[in-house]
């Protein structure tokens, strides 16, 4: 029976693990599970192989981008434009918009300062480079007007080759993407797709299509943009336990995100087992930062590599930090960071949003975070480290 | 899962495009001996395996694989220094229904939706640099330049393949009569058919032959022979022994020899050994999958018995299989069924099914061998009767130092009063026919408008006198002849005293229809033909 289902997961609950038993229980029918990055993608075989000892003949697991080189573009890349028939078409990961108008210096030409861009028209320099390799954040775009002008032949013959198609961190898809996950929606194929809305640290591109969903906010475009003929049903409980944060951590990181619910700890023996004497969520002044370091012994957190941190301790970048654990975590905000730490109403930019969300959750037993701070400033839900 | 169409391109006698459809079931390939029949099985063995001649291709390129023309093209444009592009080889397998969607997509020549695998033997740009060198020296250029040729083997959704992803899809067969071998006789393709055992057996299988070695090994007397070896060589400080090659894993595949009636398999009669093959095939242990199977003139080697044994097993055998055939034999293509008969010639291909449902009523009714002579003899002569056939044949010889027609190509078939049911095909298929008729007294009617169809088609040509007095072969043969007719009744046979005037002679032969034809054909004496008969004869010898 064809269904489509949308999980909303909680930072720690387990979600990859759900989504490869949930394909380890479908016997003989194809699987594609497919991810935004190659280290998910890694994570995901590991996990497979794990748990059945290979990676059984009728699971799929590729990359978003390498899913759609190989059966999106490929088997019809000729309906736009005949001229590529026979080519061998390559792929380009671009973290800017591609397809610049360059002059004869190769310097971007611009107007008004903005630089230009080729458009639809000019197929070639819209969608590839010199070499043909199409750019990634044209990829999906490429995709759906393939599959327009074909008839919705790419589409067929993807949902006759996987019966299941299982996405993992959807909240990396945006843009045109989301019109592919609607295809898929609409298609013989049951859609399982699995994310966390408040962690949208890579996104496969900036699109201005369906902008608004761009922000970690799938589920509203799920509700919003089906119509009446596609379902989805979506499950906001199932995933909502986490297996790694305590409930303090849990609450407070929920006041990043206020409309979507809190998730809650996992009371289970095995998730919570020898508590110790500090738990929570702290905040330190930069002055403690050190003395916090040797007696408790986190993981320092931060922006980015020019960050400045304690060489004495283990560092690591927020994004690089994603899907792992640690029991505690030291986080160097960034300025508008401290600022919404001070005050939850302060403007938080939604990267830095999901990013903080990602430091935080990252946590078993405490997060602490490097704020300076007056004695009698009201902070709701951290606690002011003492030491 | 089966072949819909294939299409070839530059491959061999291939000049150019070429195309052709398969039905299920059963497809009898018959044509002229150059037309490309078994170029046609082989093409689609290689674009389905990888495989040519028993060899993969990969390393074995070589420009004789290109159509001869092409090249000769190609050399001369460089010469002129037109710049052509290096030929390529083009094969495509399509298949029909939708259950394999990987290998759907529009990679392929006709640029639309087909299922199916594109094999290319391609100039390969990376050697761009080096071509561009190798062309500046034209004048040494006498072929294409093959070591910059690739083989690119894809799905039809630009997916490269591999031989085990298109098992998925078809498992073939192809069965030659020069059958392919390894170093110790074993058949490759009976090897294969080995290959298909289950995991598990195929282990036991190289597990016993590892056993085998190893006891080898530990035999007393083998064991006495290292001693002794030991004991004399001292060539260096290391233990000298003779032993089995035990390095490779599944070198069973290669040493073990498959046995029929405990004779090895390559020492058994060819004809047998194809009857093996072809049963083997069919019964295939995954014979509920889909199969194909290539059969390239199995009339080769075989008895008459033998023979119908083989169209026995082919026809029952082959009841949810895909069957391509190429033959010569009359006899194999009329058993099969003439409806699946695909008729090659000049790089067109025709189905006798195309024809209108009455000439395909009428032939399916003929003896079938009537039919395939006139489409796998070069030129077809028709002819209305015996006589007219042995007079026709007489005159030929004639001419060409005492050959038979049928030795040069071409066909003498009488046919009675179904010219234009011949002539139906002829047209179909493009092939030369000449009809030699009497005009019956009526020429307007009975030559010109009965065959006006025709006087625009320049392979058919209509042999006939005008001369309405002369209505039939006799009173043409008499008037050929009226002033020798003394020596004209000597070769009949007839007393020229009784029989002494054309009248008479002419009421003679019109009543001994057959033996008068039989007198000329076997005397050794000069006679005159008519006209018309001498013209059809010159027909013949036209290029």
């Amino acid at each position: 029976m064809k269904n489509n289902k949308l999980m909303v997961a909680a930072a720690g609950s387990g979600k990859t693990t759900y989504l490869v038993n949930k394909a380890c229980e479908i016997n003989g029918e194809s699987v594609l599970i497919t991810t935004y990055t190659e280290v998910n993608e890694t994570e995901i075989k590991k996990k497979i192989i794990k748990k059945r000892g290979y990676v059984p003949s009728n699971i799929t697991i590729q990359t978003w981008f390498s899913f759609l080189l190989q059966h999106g573009v490929r088997p019809y890349q000729s309906v736009l434009d005949e001229s590529i028939h026979d080519e061998n078409i390559g792929f380009y990961l671009t973290n800017e918009k591609s397809g610049k108008k360059l002059d004869n210096q190769g310097n971007s030409i611009t107007f008004n300062g903005n630089p230009i861009y080729w458009g639809e028209n000019d197929f070639k320099k819209h969608y590839f480079t010199k070499s043909l390799n199409i750019y990634s954040d044209k990829l999906s775009k490429f995709v759906f007007k393939c599959n327009e002008k074909s008839k919705n032949q790419v589409i067929d013959r993807i949902a006759r080759i996987f019966s299941y198609i299982f996405v993992d961190e959807v909240q990396d898809l945006a843009g045109y993407d989301l019109e592919l996950i609607k295809l898929f929606f609409k298609s013989h194929s049951s859609v399982l797709l699995v994310g966390d809305p408040r962690q949208v640290t890579y996104l496969t591109h900036h699109s201005a299509k369906f902008e608004k969903y761009s922000d970690g906010q799938i589920k509203n475009f799920v509700e919003n943009e089906l119509g009446k003929t596609i379902h989805c049903d979506v499950d906001e409980t199932t995933l909502n336990a986490s297996h790694r944060n305590n409930q303090l951590i849990c609450n407070y990181s929920a006041k990043l995100y206020p409309s979507l619910s809190i998730p809650s700890a996992c009371t289970c023996k095995e998730c919570r087992d020898n508590t110790t004497d500090h738990e929570g969520v702290f905040i330190i002044k930069p002055s403690d930062a050190e003395r916090y370091l040797s007696a408790h012994n986190p993981i320092q957190l931060r922006w980015s590599i020019s960050t400045k941190c304690s060489s004495n301790f283990q560092a690591m970048n927020f994004g690089e930090s994603k899907g792992l654990s640690f029991d505690r975590v030291l986080i160097y905000p960034t300025k508008d960071m401290a600022e919404w730490v001070k005050d939850n109403n302060s403007e938080l930019k939604s990267e830095a949003r999901a990013k903080l969300y990602v430091g935080v959750t990252r946590a078993r037993r405490s997060a602490a975070i490097i704020v300076d701070y007056d004695h009698d400033d009201v902070l709701e839900g951290i606690e002011k480290y003492s030491g | 899962m089966n072949i819909e169409k294939v299409n070839i391109e530059n491959y061999k006698c291939f000049y150019g495009k070429f195309s052709i459809e398969f039905n299920q079931g059963i497809n009898i390939l018959v044509g002229d001996n150059e037309a490309g029949k078994s170029t046609i099985l082989e093409a689609i063995n290689l674009a389905l395996t990888g495989i040519l001649g028993g060899r993969y291709l990969k390393n074995e390129l070589s420009q004789y694989l290109f159509n001869r023309k092409i090249v000769s093209q190609y050399i001369l444009g460089i010469k002129h220094g037109d710049n052509p592009t290096p030929p390529q080889i083009v094969i495509e397998v399509f298949f029909s229904g939708d259950e394999y969607p990987l290998f759907e997509g529009n990679g392929n020549s006709e640029k639309v939706k087909k299922c199916g695998i594109v094999f290319k033997i391609e100039f390969d740009p990376d050697y761009q640099p080096d071509y561009e060198a190798l062309i500046s020296d034209a004048d040494n250029m006498t072929t294409i330049p093959i070591e910059f040729y690739r083989i690119s083997w894809k799905s039809c959704a630009r997916e490269a393949v591999t031989t085990r992803s298109i098992r998925i899809l078809i498992k073939s067969a192809l069965i030659d009569s020069a059958s392919n071998k390894y170093q110790n006789g074993s058949d490759i393709y009976i090897s294969r058919i080995i290959r298909n055992l289950d995991g598990s057996e195929k282990v036991q299988l190289s597990q016993a032959y590892r056993k085998m070695k190893e006891s080898f090994m530990e035999d007393a007397s083998i064991q006495a022979i290292n001693q002794k070896i030991r004991a004399e060589s001292k060539i260096t400080e290391k233990e000298l022994s003779i032993s089995v090659d035990l390095s490779t894993q599944n070198s069973w595949e290669t040493t073990l020899m498959t046995y029929l009636d405990e004779i090895p398999f390559h020492q058994i009669g060819k004809g047998e050994q194809c009857i093996i093959k072809t049963n083997l095939a069919l019964g295939h242990r995954k014979s509920q999958e889909a199969n194909l199977i290539l059969m390239e003139e199995p009339e080769n080697h075989l008895s008459h018995t033998k023979l119908n044994e083989l169209i026995k097993s082919i026809s029952e055998g082959c009841v949810d299989k895909q069957v391509i055939i190429s033959t010569h034999s009359s006899f194999v293509a009329n058993k099969l069924g003439l409806e699946n008969l695909l008729l090659l010639n000049n790089q067109k291909v025709s189905r006798l099914s195309d024809l209108s449902q009455d000439t395909f009523t009428f032939f399916r009714k003929l003896p079938g061998y009537q039919t395939l002579r006139l489409l796998l003899c070069r030129k077809a002569v028709l002819v209305e009767g015996d006589s007219d056939e042995l007079i026709f044949q007489k005159a030929y010889m004639e001419k060409h130092c005492g050959h038979l027609p049928i030795e040069d190509g071409v066909d003498v078939i009488s046919v009675k009063l179904t010219f234009k049911r011949f002539l139906e095909i002829a047209v179909k298929i493009s092939q030369p026919v000449a009809v030699i008729t009497d005009n019956d007294g009526d020429f307007d009617n009975k030559i010109t408008k009965k065959y006006e169809d025709y006087t625009n088609i320049d392979f058919i040509s209509i042999f006939a006198d005008n001369r309405n007095e002369l209505n039939t072969l006799e009173p043409q043969f008499v008037n050929a002849n009226s002033s020798y007719l003394k020596d004209f009744c000597r070769v009949l046979g007839i007393d020229s005293s009784i029989y002494d005037t054309a009248e008479k002679i002419k009421d003679y032969m019109i009543s001994n229809k057959t033996t008068w034809a039989l007198k000329v054909f076997e005397s050794n004496q000069v006679v005159q033909f008519p006209e018309y008969i001498k013209k059809a004869v010159a027909w013949c010898d036209e290029k």
